[in-house]
This record gives structure tokens, sequence and C-alpha cells, in this order.
């Protein structure tokens, strides 16, 4: 019999998150940060102000000298990520060995396209593991189907206001929370000023609308014959809804109501006038102007990085790793390749998503560490090393530092810190994605998100750009899969 | 009475110590086996939507058969999975054949072109598939570039973005992976065709023509049907290649019936339709199966 308390914590561990919360909310709460406030301004000039001893906060939700075990489950860095990432994680790795000697973690990562489905198989067979961190979009089904252990920042240590509204509602189950945010992102638009220059347009000045983006594509295209903007269609490629969602909700479609200002998820918006009027422009790109690439259909973000980095690709929606990635890329190049790369690096702009009829929008991304139950994880499960682990992953410290090329901290407390300073003065356009975070969407927060995103949208865009169906038919298709999946008649 | 047949009990009894050799193997088949099949079948009577847990799945009777049997999908997967077998099939015999002839010749640096032949056979079919992906790659392939450099096309041939040509380029890289294997089976059945039947056809004024068409394919007749069978039960399984490079896309010209279960059950979260999926393939399978243990004892003595 293990001596768990209604969240599955040990007493202990609860006393100890009560004291943490004697302790440190004050303090942390008067560090957060003032969403109203919220500008590149505002960022700088907060970063820097506090000092987090990450250590401290950890002790007080779980002693240093715990023993136990994890098993976690990530996204770690790949071959398509910067150096930087690859040191970073390794740096995180001997971070914790070093606050906690005692905790073993054994440790996998997984691609990104993989990782849901190999959590779904063996939560199922009851061999998932203790901690994973996942992707925003699928926290609402583990949690649903009964896979996830309830996980407040409270029982990590931290006052659950230090973390964006839209974060937390993305753990959020029937009232119940599942998870703590762990980073949270908005891309932004890139593109290169080089090929602006070559298509006659300004170098500095991207497009202001997703109708004016389809002009500057189709323009790139017949000037300079290269592809205009990087599409992506790729169905079960979580890329795919991250790029088109932005642009469905610019002109006032969406998969259900999620765009609006209180989202109920019982509209589905995906055959209205503004889905329709977003796949039209993806079809007049990729069909009409054909100045997307043809390999949009079975193309990720990867795909796009090496013709954006060769000069053959003017724009594309990406985070602000992109930079990063394109740098490393530079590097490794040689001879004419090098030139052509390093003007690419030298010519490369961010800047704010375009904008449509109805809105300006992004898609509020990020992560979530979440805890598994008992019951579905293979072997003993030790809930207080599982608590360090997510505390020590979750602290202002490491939620800024894991997040350093691409994201930025969940923990809201990050941005106050020395490592966000030294990240604004090192990562080149930071501030512009930075600065949307406040206008992100999330994507809706029910179990079936996943399959409407990574499924329904993918099949919507392909149906229309291949000619299989026309815009409006494979729109409405799209609008009746998710009526027919979700009940609504 | 003292030539009845024993029973069954005491049939078991008398040869124990057999079925006490074999038992720990019945064992594992039967884990490993019988248990996801029994599973499977149990599974495909529930609906399990993706907001319950698989504990409090709903039993719909023999609601989820009609419901496949009613989706405009699951008839267009099978068409795409007929098209995709029985090319694929064909192909890859046809050339594994031809091959298997032209092997079975004595000839300078044979054991080589062997060897080479078999590559695309022992390579994975991951990193096959991979490397096909980029050859084909509709923007920066080298194919599409080859043939825009010699004046074959205008633009790279649209080879897994056209709803009309990605089924065929899959079947040539399915065809490319899997002929080798009816290469090594007819390879096999052409030595044991009898040297002496050729020759004396020869003697008696056969042509090549005659002593192929009416000595080697008589003799290659049960190897045929055993490597054609194989062949159809791969392909029709064959999960690997399509899924990695097209994921059964673009708007689903290339979903076969396997990836479409591997969709339903793990995109859709539909393992209760999955499930009576795999039971309609199973069935389909069983019945290739029975082909060919029939075909593999064609002959035997009670």
């Amino acid at each position: 019999m293990n001596n768990l308390g209604p969240n599955g914590f040990s007493r202990r561990g609860l006393l100890a998150a009560g004291a943490g919360l004697l302790v440190g909310p004050g303090a942390a709460r008067s560090a957060g940060v003032d969403a109203a406030a919220w500008s590149p301004d505002y960022v700088r000039k907060i970063a820097g102000t506090l000092d987090v001893d990450t250590a401290a906060e950890c002790a007080k939700i779980v002693p240093l000298n715990h023993t136990g075990k994890v098993t976690y489950w990530y996204v770690g860095p790949n071959q398509a990520s910067p150096q930087i990432d690859h040191d970073i994680d390794a740096q995180f790795w001997a971070a914790f060995a070093k606050t906690y000697p005692n905790i073993t973690i054994e440790k996998q990562s997984f691609d990104y396209n993989n990782v849901l489905d190999k959590i779904r198989t063996a939560a199922l067979g009851k061999s998932a593991p203790m901690v994973a961190r996942l992707t925003l979009l699928w926290a609402p089904e583990l949690a649903a189907k009964g896979f996830l252990q309830e996980l407040r920042p409270e029982d990590v240590g931290y006052p659950t206001d230090e973390f964006w509204p839209g974060a937390m509602k993305s753990v959020t189950w029937k009232g119940k929370t599942y998870g703590v945010p762990t980073n949270n992102e908005t891309m932004a638009l890139i593109w290169n000023g080089q090929l602006f220059e070559q298509a006659g347009l300004d170098p500095a000045v991207p497009p202001a609308t997703w109708d004016e983006l389809v002009v500057f594509s189709r323009k790139i295209k017949e000037k300079t014959g290269k592809f205009g903007y990087g599409m992506v269609a790729r169905r079960n490629a979580g890329n795919t809804p991250y790029r088109f969602m932005p642009q469905c909700w610019a002109y006032g479609g969406g998969a259900l109501d999620e765009a609006e200002t209180r989202p109920g998820y019982g509209q589905v918006y995906l055959g209205n006038a503004g889905t329709k009027a977003a796949l039209q422009a993806s079809y007049d790109m990729y069909v009409r102007d054909k100045s997307v690439p043809v390999s949009a259909l079975t193309n990720t973000q990867t795909e796009n990085q090496d013709p954006f980095i060769a000069g053959n690709l003017g724009m594309m929606i990406s985070h602000p790793s992109e930079y990063a990635v394109m740098v490393d890329r530079a590097g490794k190049a040689s001879g004419e390749d090098k030139k052509q790369a390093d003007a690419v690096v030298a010519n490369m702009r961010y800047g704010l998503i375009p904008t449509g009829p109805s809105r300006r929008a992004v898609v509020f991304g990020g992560w979530n560490a979440h805890i598994f139950k008992p019951s579905v994880v293979a072997g003993k499960h030790d809930m207080d090393a599982a608590r360090a682990f997510v505390a020590f992953m979750t602290g202002p410290e490491w939620s800024t530092k894991l997040a350093w090329s691409g994201s930025n901290p969940g923990n809201t407390r990050g941005f106050r810190t020395s490592w966000m300073k030294q990240r604004i003065e090192q990562i080149k356009f930071l501030d512009v994605t930075t600065s949307m975070l406040t206008a992100g969407i999330p994507f809706p927060v029910i179990p079936e998100s996943a399959e409407i995103m990574n499924i329904v949208v993918p099949d919507m865009l392909q149906n229309a750009l291949t000619g299989r169906m026309s815009v409006t038919a494979a729109a409405d298709n799209a609008a009746k899969q998710v009526k027919d999946l979700l009940n609504l008649g | 009475m003292a030539n009845a047949r024993p029973g069954l009990l005491r049939r078991i009894v008398r040869h124990r110590a057999d079925y006490l050799y074999v038992a720990p193997a019945l064992l594992v088949m039967l884990l490993v086996i019988a248990y996801p099949i029994y599973d499977t079948i149990y599974l495909s009577f529930f609906n399990t939507p993706p907001n319950l847990a698989l504990e409090d799945k709903i039993f719909i009777g023999l609601g989820n058969y009609q419901r496949i049997l009613g989706m405009d999908s699951f008839h267009e997967a099978t068409w795409n999975t007929f098209v995709w077998t029985v090319f694929s099939t064909l192909f890859a015999f046809v050339l594994g054949f031809g091959a298997a002839l032209a092997l079975n010749r004595e000839f300078v640096g044979r054991g080589l072109m062997r060897g080479i032949l078999l590559i695309p056979y022992v390579i994975s079919a991951v990193a096959a598939s991979y490397i096909w992906r980029w050859l084909y790659h509709s923007d920066f392939g080298v194919i599409g570039a080859i043939s825009v450099a010699i004046g074959l096309t205008e633009n790279p041939i649209n080879f897994l973005d056209s709803t009309d040509f990605v089924m065929a380029s899959l079947i040539v890289v399915n065809v490319w992976k899997e002929f080798p294997f009816a290469m090594i089976m007819m390879l096999a059945g052409l030595q044991t065709v009898p040297d002496q039947l050729l020759r004396a056809a020869q003697v008696d004024g056969a042509g090549p023509w005659h002593r192929f068409w009416h000595i080697t394919v008589p003799h290659l007749k049960g190897v045929t049907l055993v490597t054609v069978l194989l062949l159809l039960v791969a392909n029709l399984n064959s999960f690997t290649i399509p899924w990695i490079m097209t994921g059964g896309g673009p708007a689903g010209a290339s979903e076969i019936w396997i990836t479409h279960i591997y969709q339903l059950a793990f995109g859709r979260i539909r393992f209760g339709l999955a499930s009576a999926y795999s039971v309609i393939l199973f069935i389909v399978m069983m019945g290739m199966g029975y082909f060919y243990v029939r075909a593999l004892t064609k002959g035997d003595a009670k």
C-alpha cells in the first residue's frame, strides 16, 4: 500500500508543497509578468531582474537527497535542431544529476510525429513512462482516457498564475489540471530579403495580410523562378495546422470556435466562409500560381529548411530557432554553397504573421510536463521523484534554458531571469515571436483535437490542392467529418 | 475392435512426450497469435471514441462492420489495395522470373550479378523508402532533375504529390524491393528442372521456346504458385513503403487497407473500428493462407 494523497502524492510531498506555497508564492506571484503591458520593450525591460536558485526551490518540494528513479519520454533535439539545443539538453541532464544525485532518469527521446502514437500504445499496454513532455494539443485526449495523474503547478511548488492562461487551459480537462507547462511559443513569418529584392519587393517589408502573402509569393515565383512561400500540407504532421490555422483564423475561419473570445467548442467553423477563403488562398498559391513547392503535400517544415538556406524559398512560417538552424547550416556549407548560405543568413528577416479580414492570429504552441498514473506505468511509480523532476524542469531556470532557441519559458518568472536577458541578446528576432504570445490562439481543448488538426485539416487541404474536391466541397467535407466526430448534428 | 482408432485423449497420453516437446512453442503461439486475434475480434464489436478510456468501450454489435462497409474511404482503399497488390505481385514475379532465367545460364560474372540483384531485398525497407522519397521528390528529386536535364520533361515529374502518379510510383519501389525474392524462389525452381528432359527434347528437335513452355514451365508450376501466393500475402500486408513515402496521401490516393487500419487505430484512435477492419483483412488473408497450404501440401500422401 503506498501512501498517496488525493492527487497520488505522498503526504510528506503535499506538506512540502504547502510549505513552498507559503514561502514562495507571494514572491513568485509578484515576480510574474504583466500580460497587459506585454511588448518587446517590456520583455527586454524585465529580463535580468530576478535571481533564481533552482535547487533551493526544488528542495521545498522534494528533498535533494531523495533516492528514486524516473522514466521519461520527450522529443529531444534531432538532426534538424541547432547545435545549441543539443548542448543545452546535455547541460540539463548534468544539472539535474547534480541537484538530485540519487534520482536516476531513464530517458527516451522520440521523433515528434511518432511520440503520440507510442504514448497511446504504451499507456494502453500499461507501460507508459512516469513523466512525459508532450505538446499541448495532446493533453485533453490522454486526460480523458484516464492516463494522466492530476498535476497542478502548485504540486511542484509554483502558483498557477505564473503560467499563461492558454497554457493552463491546455492541461485542464473537466475542471481538473493534468500537467505543468514547460514552454510556450508563437511562430513568426520568416523571409529572405535578397529574394524579395530580386522580385522587386521591399526587402524590409513583409506581407501585411494573407492576401498580400499570396501576391508576394506569386511575384517571387514569376520574377526569380524560386518558390515564394513554404506551404506545408502533409497529413499526420503537426507542422501543417501550425501553418494553416493562423491563415484560417485570420480570414474568420477555424476548426471550431477556438478563435472566438469565449470558445465553447460547440460550433464547427471548417465549412464557413472564412475557412473557405483561407483554403482558396492556399489553392491559389499551389494550383493557380504554382508559387509554392509541389512537394508541399509530403513536406514537413524540415523539408523547407534546405531550399531556404539554398536561396530557393522566399518565405516560411517557423520558430525563432530557425535562425540558429540556418546559421548552423551555413557554418557547415563550403564553396559556392557557403557563399549562398551566408547571403541567406545575412538577409534573413522575421516579422509578424500576416493579418486577415478578421484578425491577426498565430497558434499558441508549447509543451507540458505530465505525470502518468501508476496504473498505466510499468513497474513501481516513484511519485516524489517524478515531482522533483517536473519541478526542476518547469522552474524559471530550466523552462527558460530548455526553450533557448525555439520557444519561451512556460513559467513566466523565467522572463525575468538573466538567462532570458542572454537569450534576447543572442537570438536574433526573439522579440518578434515573443511579442505575439498574448495574441496566440490555442487549439481546441478537446480529446478529438489531435485528429482534427493532424488528419481532418490536412485532408481538407490535400483534397482541395490535388483537385480531388473543389475548395467548397473540401471545406464542407471536413466540416461534416468534425460534426460527425463530435456528434454535433 | 482391435483395429479401432484410439480416442483423442488416449492418443495424447500415448504421445505425451511429443506433446510436451511442442508445448512451449504452442504456448508462445497462443500468447502472441491466438490471444491478439481473439482480442481484435472482441474489440471489433465495440465503439471506442477518443474521449473514453478503453475500459469504457461501448458494445455496438456489428456496427463497426456496417460502418466500414459504408465508408467511401473503405471502397477507395479497397480499390487501391487491389491495384497495389495485383500490380506489385505481377511485376515483381515477371521481373524476378526473368532475372532467374538469365541467372540460370552460365556466364562470366554470374555470381556478382546475383549478389547485385539481391541488394534491394536485403536493404531495410525503411531506409529504402526514405531514399526513394528523395529520389522521387517533386521539387528537388534526382529523377526529376535528370528528366529536366536531358530534356525529357520541362519540369520535374510530380511522382508523390500527384493523385494520378503516386500509386504507380510506389508500386515501382515495391517491385524493386521484392523482385529479388521472386528471383531466388524461381532460381531454386529452375535448378530442379531435369537436364535430361531438356536435352532429350533438344535432340527431338524442340526449339528454346518449346523447351521452355513444355518442360520448364510445367516443372515450375508448384514453385510459381507458392511464390505468387507469398507475394500476394506480403503485398496485402505491406505497410512500410506506402506509409513512410506518402502516409496514404495525397488525398488518400495511396491509402491501402493496412495503412488505413493504422490511420484509424493510431491517427483517429478508433480501435474498435480498426479492429473490425483488421478482421476483414484477416478473413481475406486466411483465404489466401488456405490456398497456400493447399499448394504446399498438394500431392502429399496421407
